[in-house]
């Protein structure tokens, strides 16, 4: 076989053959010098080369100018109604008014998944993520409207915008003191770095949601639409806290400027956020409305307008387009479905007119005006006259029975608004009942026993805060 | 926007940091060039030529020829003939190569300017490993390298073994490699070498094809359908692979820079051998069937008394038959009916699949120009089917039945190769290689989805009304799972350029470039009025169409001398860029008209876009030193840098040593006849995994909010960042003994390999209280450790000219410890997941709380009161195999025209959650433990526990599963050569095979299959999820041409 191409592989090796160093060894400084001349000056060009862009991502220094700071603000309040009303159009997770009620009695487990029955059956694990996702919501409300404020005051925002964050900032504070532990933490983040902070009791929880309160209230001062609704919201969430703190009369006094058709309109639309309770109930079948739920539950199912329903695969459901049965084949009743918000776009509504007439009714009673001019049994009666189809009620005569018709008022108006846990928790707290008589308890409708949990679980996930006591949380829950 | 790669306010260390690369590569490329004056004292150069034959004067092609000391080097033509140009001359050593005959030596005097003949005759011998490897700085002899690294001959075993997939080559076949094959047809498999070593990180390995980086991601789809789903690497056509490498750990990859800590799976695709044209076509078809045991769905009917004392009729669970005489929820079990609708003609969707592919492939060319150029189309349509009971349904019902309801999974891919080796003038090679894929499949909805058919399969009760067969099913008729649609496409370029240039005897130099680009769309389609759920009965539609793009930049330079005749030297510096990036754009809708079946018909539209993007420069030098041909030292420090890391860490250094000693060679060692080899080896690396391109940064997201009933836009304060994050940095010492005796009859390899991985990457979490949507943060805080044994011996007691007989056994054992998880808590998850993170046990561990029972009693029933659950979680194993074994056999025969081989696979020492069951007993309540009084305790009592009792546990739930399973059995005929030619004019080559996949399994785990998995995730998911199906398939192979 021939060598082809002799001539190129001699002339190769002629080099090497005669030996001239000297021209290697320029070659070898030249050939040196363009590497390092290249190196060098692919230096900077590494440099490039490594320097990537996301734009998925929004840096924080793109986030300094007053549009910024209000498109804070509007991402806080989707924040806050993922948090209280709203679900995604997937199965993404629960909201907080869904799963207090859950461990109340305005919601039952039609579910498969162990962390709904767990909360169903009052028998929570600190590792429950159904728990855990509201839980981070709520905060994820707090860190949001924090920021939002910092922002809006830095770039001179609109008042009304700062008292409107500050509403959400009341509203969620005193949310986690009505449906978690005595041992609240909060936390927060400063350029990055997790600043823990003092865990607080539920008494000092409502004290910081009432100072945030009245910030919105100071803050919401104009003329416009926007400024009076947030000042009625947090004149209503003001009495809400004040009822938590035992100030009846003041509460009363907070709420009465409120008019009844008044509230918070937490709307909901195809882009953003659908109706959770119409989500997780309506359409995925996973929470079926209670109905006398462990023995003390209220007959939520029953025929009481002002929580409509239907049983699922009856003619009112099958016209709402509700599922055909329980998403969990050992529920052992028919899935039941709440037509209050019966489409998945509806307005849910928040800090209500309603809700102002009913701490008024409270106060009353605290007061000792139950069937009295301006006592609770007028006031209720005002608002059943609103209603078609709701008889008046009639004194039971009783301090317990009257207590009872109270909260029963409560609960059937504020259905699904996240007040059954606290109201739960209330009448242990303020109104001396045991647990075992107003929670549900007993047989667990899918088998065994009630457990014992009276609050929602603040998740394992809290446990690297180190100012946080797991210990000190479970000694004083109610 | 922002600049992933951190702001520019930041630039010190990043210019810091390439500076020290370029100082490094500086420094290697001096250190390449020092030795050339040594090297160009050699004098001229000549040719040599010469002819390769067996003993008989058979030629052997693919001989690696290489002239010892030197760069040069080149393969045997198919007539065994080769030439080797610029040959120093003067006495130069020769070394042959080939798997299955032993290395010879041979000394060739070459002459100035002239020719020189060394025709050579090598011996066959019974068992050898490949003599040469890949590694990262290119080709190198296998007994220079200090670590284990394990070959698949992918073209011998996709002849002769039922190989459809990638993952079917890779599985059992090697030591310290796992593989979860998939379960579905057209999903992907899960691979895990030397265990796991990332809590927060992917801990997949990465993947080479000649040369270049290739896309290999897991769960590959930008649509859920409840768990299974394709991976990228399963895109391969095995036929057009020729073998692959693995390298198994940090100790073995650390050239291959940043993100090869899990190893690297080295693809090499056929090349083209120098002769006449060689044509092969090749044709399989196959069964796909299911021979698993499905669960019989129960339903226990009896009465209890109501509270007014009227006799209900009610789902008859054992806890109320079990009940107090004057309880109120006693029940009397009347019957126990049972019902399997996947067992049940009329109901099951399990029919039988068909496989078919039809290829052809070419190869040949002269000793310039080498081609290999492949075409193949194949199509399997999995084993699931619309029930007749379903058909009938929907055709008086006047529905109309798809062909995908027909064939609701299904895959078909057609793939083109041609690779290209151009032999250049100056010993320069050009390597071409181009492959393109195009494939389709669809997956229906299973697993973890309510809407899913195993969901439907296993959920319905065992009472069942015979006039209305959809009464069997569990959440939605099985007709209406499968009219949801879920398609992927896959149009995929794999490029490469290879070229190597031995610029004298002692320099060459040698680049890849090269580009991976997928593009990938993923559609989902529930037409009006059809499907599930309400919602989906309105119609919704996806498309989201993402590119994958990966490109490759390789340069290296390796210098060769030899200043004594016994030392040798080699350096190798390189340097490399490599550029991943991936960006989708998404259109889905909801809502659609009748007859539509597009995102713009749709009344709610949505759209998305996603980009990532990930670059890492590095920049290596390895010097290797050898004495005597027998002791081999190799030292070698690579440095990364990559746009993930954070902006105050500076680039990351990976060092390497390893030596490999042929004890046997020494003069001293006493050399026993029946020894033919004693090689010892150790190896020390580092390597590691990069961080994900954001996790450095904080950043805020973007969201839609409503105030006052109209929509804006809004931003929501994300990630918190780490600016100090760094890779994840993975050490491994490695150690073995390899030995040949008997006449390469007996060949074993024993390893012993501890890898530490420091500055693990935690995912940290962030307490739900600091509010930000982030709920973890990435910090190099943990340490996990992984240690263990692999063994190999393959033997051929049997060697004879017309029967052989050869066994192979192969194995690993593996322990996991998570050292320390950075003074972090322990991480457990939720109550439906099983496994934790704490320190002092494996990663992903089994934690649950444990229970005890009795039958107190003696009634024969479990009940609550006599389970007892303990408050505190306790470890109950490891969730990922400890020990693999593998067992192979071959006995060849009629002159070993015949060969009959069977594949045995062992896992074991690990415990999988029987999601299906759980789910069964717990959710749907229609397992036999919840009804039948004569289910074993054991299985009432876990039912109970996970059912019944207020602190509910599944501890019962994870099981034991260890299992054998007949994996492989191949009957190959090679059609003697007279025969062909006398029955095909033209054919010189003919081979048939008959095999088998999955042909039986012996297990105690009570699921339906223990490799039952629906992702290929850390954690398995044996969740309604389909099992294992049962292959059946001829493969024809007939050639043409050729020498």
């Amino acid at each position: 076989m021939r060598v082809i191409n002799q001539n190129r592989s001699r002339s190769l090796t002629t080099m090497k053959l005669t030996g001239h160093r000297p021209r290697w060894r320029r070659h070898l400084v030249l050939a040196g010098l363009v590497v390092a001349a290249m190196v060098t000056a692919s230096c900077s060009a590494a440099e490039k080369l490594l320097d990537v862009t996301d734009p998925d991502i929004i840096n924080p220094t793109d986030v300094n100018s007053l549009e910024a700071a209000d498109a804070v603000r509007l991402g806080a309040l989707n924040r806050f109604a993922l948090a209280t009303t709203g679900a995604t159009s997937s199965n993404n997770g629960d909201t907080e008014f869904l799963v207090s009620g859950m461990l109340a009695d305005e919601w039952r487990s039609s579910d498969t998944f162990l962390e709904r029955n767990q909360i169903d059956r009052r028998s929570v694990t600190t590792d429950n993520a159904e728990v855990e996702l509201p839980y981070r919501r709520l905060n994820r409300v707090r860190l949001a409207a924090q920021l939002a404020i910092d922002k809006l005051t830095e770039f001179e925002g609109d008042s009304w915008k700062i008292a409107q964050m500050n509403l959400l900032l009341a509203y969620v504070e005193n949310q986690m003191a009505e449906d978690y532990c005595n041992a609240l933490p909060i936390s927060t983040q400063n350029g990055g770095s997790i600043e823990y902070q003092d865990v607080l009791s539920t008494t000092e929880m409502f004290d910081l949601a009432l100072t945030h309160v009245d910030a919105a209230i100071a803050g919401a001062t104009g003329t416009t639409a926007d400024a009076a609704a947030i000042r009625e919201a947090a004149a209503v969430l003001r009495g809400r806290i004040l009822i938590n703190l035992e100030r009846y009369a003041d509460a009363s006094a907070a709420v009465a400027g409120v008019p009844t058709g008044s509230g918070w309109v937490n709307g909901n639309s195809d882009n953003t956020t659908y109706v959770a309770a119409w989500f997780f109930n309506n359409s995925a079948a996973r929470y079926s409305l209670g109905n006398g739920e462990g023995t003390n539950g209220l007959d939520f199912a029953s025929t009481d307008p002002r929580v409509p329903n239907c049983v699922a695969g009856d003619a009112a459901c099958t016209a709402a387009g509700a599922a055909a049965r329980a998403f969990d084949p050992l529920t052992p009743q028919p899935l039941r479905v709440q037509l209050a918000w019966p489409t998945r776009t509806d307005d849910v509504l928040l800090m209500t007119g309603i809700e102002a007439r009913l701490i008024e009714a409270e106060a009353a009673l605290q007061a000792g005006n139950y069937g009295g001019a301006g006592g609770t049994l007028e006031k209720l009666n005002a608002l059943r006259a609103t209603v078609t189809g709701l008889a008046p009620l009639t004194d039971p005569g009783t301090p317990e029975g009257r207590v009872d018709q109270l909260f029963r008022e409560r609960a059937f108006w504020l259905f699904g608004t996240g007040h059954r846990l606290g109201d739960l928790r209330r009448l242990v707290r303020q109104y001396d009942r045991s647990v075992e008589s107003v929670y549900p308890t007993g047989a667990w409708w899918k088998g065994g026993n009630y457990g014992t949990d009276v609050v929602l679980q603040i998740p394992q996930s809290e446990e690297g805060n180190p100012q946080f006591s797991r210990a000190a949380c479970v000694a004083s829950e109610i | 926007m922002s600049t992933g790669r951190n702001e520019a306010s930041h630039p010190r260390p990043s210019t810091r940091r390439l500076t020290r690369i370029a100082v490094l590569w500086l420094a290697v490329a001096a250190a390449t060039f020092a030795p050339m004056r040594v090297a160009t004292a050699q004098g001229r150069a000549g040719t040599v030529t010469g002819r390769v034959t067996e003993e008989g004067g058979v030629p052997i092609e693919g001989v690696r020829v290489q002239v010892v000391g030197t760069t040069l080097g080149t393969q045997t033509n198919q007539d065994g003939q080769y030439t080797l140009r610029g040959v120093p001359s003067g006495t130069q050593r020769f070394r042959f190569a080939r798997i299955g005959f032993s290395e010879t030596m041979q000394i060739v005097n070459v002459p100035d300017d002239g020719s020189a003949t060394a025709d050579v005759t090598m011996r066959a011998v019974g068992i050898t490993l490949s003599p040469v490897v890949t590694t990262a700085t290119g080709e190198q002899r296998r007994v220079e390298v200090g670590n284990a690294i394990a070959q698949v001959d992918a073209a011998k075993l996709t002849e002769t073994r039922p190989i459809n997939t990638l993952s079917d080559l890779l599985t059992a076949r090697t030591a310290g490699v796992q593989v979860i094959p998939p379960n579905s047809t057209g999903a992907g498999a899960r691979v895990r070498i030397r265990g796991t070593s990332s809590l927060s990180l992917s801990n997949d390995p990465i993947y080479i094809i000649d040369g270049i980086r290739m896309q290999s991601s897991t769960n590959s789809t930008s649509t859920s359908i409840g768990g299974t789903t394709p991976s990228r690497a399963q895109d391969l056509n095995p036929d057009e692979i020729e073998s692959i490498e693995i390298v198994k750990g940090p100790s073995a990859s650390t050239l291959y820079g940043t993100d090869a800590a899990n190893g690297v799976i080295v693809i090499t695709t056929k090349r083209g051998l120098a002769g006449r044209p060689a044509w092969t076509f090749f044709t399989e078809q196959g069964l796909v069937q299911d021979h698993n045991d499905w669960p019989e769905n129960y339903t226990g009917v009896g009465t209890y008394l109501n509270r007014a004392g009227q006799p209900q009729t009610a789902a008859c669970y054992l806890v109320r038959q079990a009940a107090a005489a004057t309880s109120t929820s006693l029940c009397r079990l009347d019957s126990l009916a049972t019902f399997n609708p996947a067992k049940d003609s009329r109901t099951s969707p399990l029919g039988t699949g068909h496989r078919q592919q039809y290829g052809v492939q070419l190869r040949g060319g002269s000793d310039a120009v080498r081609y290999f150029a492949s075409g193949e189309w194949e199509e399997e349509l999995g084993l699931q089917t619309l029930p007749s009971s379903e058909r009938t349904r929907l055709d008086a019902a006047h529905l109309p039945i798809r062909d995908v309801m027909e064939h609701p999974n299904r895959y078909n891919k057609g793939t083109a190769r041609t690779n290209l080796n151009i032999s250049l003038p100056r010993n320069a090679e050009l390597g071409l290689n181009a492959g393109f894929i195009r494939s389709f499949s669809t997956i229906p909805r299973a697993d973890n989805n309510a809407q899913g058919w195993g969901p439907t399969l296993l959920g319905g009760p065992g009472l069942v009304d015979l006039d209305d067969l959809t009464s069997a099913y569990g959440f939605y008729d099985l007709g209406n799972v499968y009219q949801a649609e879920n398609g992927q496409d896959i149009n995929r370029f794999i490029g490469s350029v290879n070229a190597n240039w031995n610029t004298t005897s002692w320099l060459s130099l040698r680049s890849n470039l090269g580009l991976d680009f997928t593009g990938r769309t993923d559609t989902q389609l529930c037409r009006f009025q059809e499907c599930t759920t309400a919602t989906q009965r309105e119609g919704y539609r996806v498309d989201n169409r993402t590119n994958f793009l990966n490109y490759t930049v390789d340069f290296s330079g390796t210098g060769s001398f030899q200043p004594t005749p016994s030392l040798g030297s080699k350096t190798t510096v390189g340097v490399q860029f490599y550029r991943d990036v991936f960006n989708r754009n998404g259109a889905n809708g909801s809502r659609l008209p009748p007859g539509a079946v597009t995102v713009d018909a749709a009344a709610v539209p949505g759209v998305s876009e996603a980009t990532t993007e990930s670059r890492t420069i590095g920049a290596f030098i390895e010097q290797s030193v050898s004495w005597n041909e027998r002791l081999f030292v190799t030292a070698a420090v690579r440095s990364d840098d990559n746009s993930a890391f954070g902006k105050n860490f500076d680039a990351v250094y990976y060092p390497k040593l390893s030596v490999s000693w042929v004890a046997s060679d020494e003069p001293f060692m006493p050399r026993p006849s029946w020894l033919d080899q004693l090689r010892l080896r150790a190896a020390y690396g580092a390597s590691g995994r990069q961080p994900n391109n954001t996790d450095a940064l904080q950043y805020y997201t973007t969201t839609t909010a409503l105030a006052n009933r109209t929509e804006f836009p809004g931003l929501i304060f994300n990630a918190l960042g780490n600016p100090e994050l760094k890779p994840e940095r993975s050490t491994e010492l490695e150690t073995g003994v390899d030995f040949t005796l008997w006449g390469s009859r007996i060949n074993g390899e024993l390893t012993y390999y501890d890898k530490h991985s420091k500055d693990a990457l935690i995912n940290e979490i962030i307490p739900p209280s600091v509010g930000t949507v982030a709920t973890t943060r990435l910090a190099n805080i943990g340490e996990i450790r992984n240690w263990g044994w692999e063994w190999m011996f393959d033997a051929q007691p049997i060697s004879r000219d017309n029967f052989g007989l050869d066994l192979g056994i192969h194995g690993s054992q593996n322990s996991n410890r998570i050292v320390s998880l950075g003074n972090t808590p322990p991480q457990y998850a939720n109550p439906t997941d099983e496994t934790a993170q704490v320190e002092g046990y494996p990663l992903n561990a089994n934690f649950l709380r444990p229970y005890t029972y009795s039958d107190a009693n003696g009634n024969g029933i479990i009940e609550p009161s006599e389970v007892q659950v303990s408050d505190e979680l306790a470890f109950a194993g490891y969730s990922q195999p400890r020990t693999e074994i593998s067992f192979t056999s071959g006995i060849s025969f009629l002159q070993r025209s015949v060969r009959l081989s069977a594949l045995v696979d062992y896992k074991g020492g690990y415990k999988v959650w029987n999601g299906t069951e759980r789910y069964r007993c717990a959710s749907f309540g229609n397992c036999r433990a919840q009804f039948d009084p004569s289910t074993p305790l054991d299985q009432q009592a876990r039912a109970v526990a996970a059912t019944w009792v207020t602190n509910t546990t599944d501890w019962g739930y994870v099981e034991d599963a260890s299992f054998f399973r007949l994996r492989e059995v191949a009957l190959t005929y090679d059609v003697p050569q007279r025969w062909v030619g006398r029955a095909l004019r033209g054919a010189s080559r003919a081979s048939i095979t008959l095999s088998a996949r999955n042909l039986a399994l012996w297990t105690d785990y009570t699921g339906i299959d223990p490799e039952s998995n629906y992702a290929q995730n850390d954690v398995q998911n044996d969740f309604l999820t389909q099992p294992p199906a049962t292959y059946y398939q001829l493969r024809v192979n007939l050639g043409f041409g050729g020498r």
